[in-house]
């Protein structure tokens, strides 16, 4: 059944709440990590010292190694659902990266294969912001604790290690981002409301939409009848 | 002064006076630290940011002989230095004499210099947040002076000079003590994985015995993380942002354009 007519349960609340945490730690790693990074935000030390950025990017980095865990307790079933879409790699999200630029510009190309829950982009973005995660938090724990333990042959690796993760990291959240707060503002409602408009389901995720249908979950009479009246 | 000078520590000749150290904490200005003993003579564990040039005392019994040696150690001021290269905030640099030397108000405390240094020499002082090393003395070679260790050396077992007088001293000491010391060798003379060093050695026996790394290095990844990964990164960051930019400038456009064929109505998603 429909959520007030038109909306479908896309995210549970606790994964919700542990994607937004996630948010907060990266960006607040990444702000606090920037004037290391590149002499232009040298600046930032005109506002706290470097101990006091350093002290809120250990402070940061413990949220963001805490918060997964977190969501394994909050959100387990999303988090399952997640680990296994992004593993469920076929044809139609191949071809889905060749429609992509097309489709991201708003030229709806025809030929864009259906995708699931999660289309091919977020499947690729989360492994990259998963790999990107385990290779921060390994080189920025050594960073950190590592330096009586590990061998200096081993630490020289983790600054180039972290930094090329942050780099990666970086990047992807820029895309994620940018698609979801200006390209599929209606994405966004997933990650607030918990819920997506089925119009937007239907549209971007219509193999998703279709399992729905399938599953008896929604009908296609009522999902039809919201679409017809938010185009109106 | 643009000549490139060097020190020369001859290790047969110390006798662990520790008059090297007082003279470096007296020129600098640094206190003195106050050490437990643990059954070792030599004053300090190792390098520390009160203490920028340790006598290291090591005692070892081989076939039977009982060894007491001492080497002078403080940062051996690298042809090409670790440190300054993975330093993010260019806070190290080599002068033209030959130390590295630490500006302090570049320096954030990151650590990154002591992470990178093949010898484990600075050390970040936790009360300043600054890095601290031995910088040769730079003030005092600048005015043409002697640095205070080699000034004060009881036993003249620290030469300094130019780089090239203490290369040819180094080669002649070590023929004179070679009858004594069969395994007498140099050590930062010659170009080695940190391209030589200004703080050179005459060394009674290998490198190990004295916990002289065999062949230190600046590490590849150093230079990975400097030359490429980090303008890459940079660049990537900067790439997202405008590609972000320009996508959302021309999906407006497009939108607009559509919505002007369509005579006013938009798009239904």
């Amino acid at each position: 059944m429909l959520i007030d007519h038109k909306y479908v349960h896309r995210h549970e609340k606790g994964f919700i709440i542990c994607h937004w945490l996630n948010a907060l730690a990266f960006i607040m790693l990444y702000l606090t990590a920037l004037p290391l990074y590149s002499k232009y935000f040298h600046f930032f030390y005109t506002i706290l010292s470097p101990y006091t950025f350093q002290i809120l990017h250990r402070t940061f980095a413990v949220l963001f190694i805490v918060t997964p865990v977190l969501s394994l307790f909050l959100a387990p079933k999303s988090m399952k659902h997640w680990a296994k879409q992004i593993v469920d790699v076929g044809l139609d999200d191949i071809k889905f990266f060749i429609y992509f630029p097309l489709e991201a510009l708003g030229l709806h190309p025809k030929g864009m294969p259906k995708q699931g829950f999660y289309n091919a982009g977020e499947k690729l973005n989360s492994a990259l912001q998963i790999c990107a995660w385990f290779l921060l938090v390994f080189s920025g724990l050594a960073l950190w604790f590592g330096g009586a333990s590990l061998s200096k042959e081993t630490m020289y690796w983790m600054v180039p290690l972290h930094s090329a993760a942050a780099g990666l990291a970086f990047a992807g959240f820029i895309g994620h981002f940018y698609l979801a707060m200006f390209a599929n503002p209606d994405s966004m409602r997933g990650m607030k409301a918990g819920n997506i408009h089925i119009r937007y389901a239907k549209a971007h995720h219509e193999a998703w939409y279709e399992e729905l249908i399938a599953r008896g979950e929604i009908s296609r009479e009522e999902a039809e009848k919201a679409i017809k009246e938010n185009n109106a | 002064m643009a000549t490139e000078m060097a020190m020369l520590h001859d290790v047969s000749r110390c006798t662990g006076c520790r008059a090297c150290m007082v003279a470096c904490k007296q020129w600098k200005e640094l206190p003195a630290e106050s050490t437990p003993f643990d059954g070792n003579l030599q004053s300090h564990k190792g390098l520390s940011p009160k203490t920028y040039n340790l006598i290291k005392m090591t005692e070892r019994t081989e076939n039977d002989t009982f060894h007491w040696d001492f080497i002078k150690f403080q940062c051996m001021h690298c042809a090409h230095p670790a440190c300054a290269k993975g330093c993010p905030k260019g806070a190290l640099h080599k002068t033209e004499s030959g130390a590295v030397v630490l500006n302090k108000e570049k320096c954030i405390g990151c650590g990154y210099c002591a992470d990178n240094c093949p010898f484990d020499v600075p050390k970040v002082d936790e009360q300043t947040h600054k890095s601290t090393k031995c910088d040769l003395c730079a003030d005092r070679i600048e005015n043409g002076m002697t640095p205070a260790c080699a000034q004060t050396c009881t036993a003249r077992a620290i030469d300094f000079g130019k780089k090239d007088d203490m290369i040819t001293l180094a080669h002649s000491r070590l023929n004179d003590i070679k009858g004594s010391f069969p395994n007498a060798q140099l050590y930062g003379v010659d170009k080695n994985g940190v391209g030589g060093t200004h703080m050179m050695y005459i060394l009674t026996d290998s490198p190990a015995v004295y916990g002289l790394p065999a062949n230190p290095k600046t590490n590849d990844a150093i230079d990975l993380w400097k030359d490429i990964i980090r303008p890459v990164g940079q660049l990537m960051g900067v790439g997202a942002i405008v590609g972000a930019a320009g996508a959302y400038a021309l999906t407006k456009a497009i939108a607009k354009k559509h919505k002007d064929e369509k005579g006013g109505k938009s798009d239904a998603d």
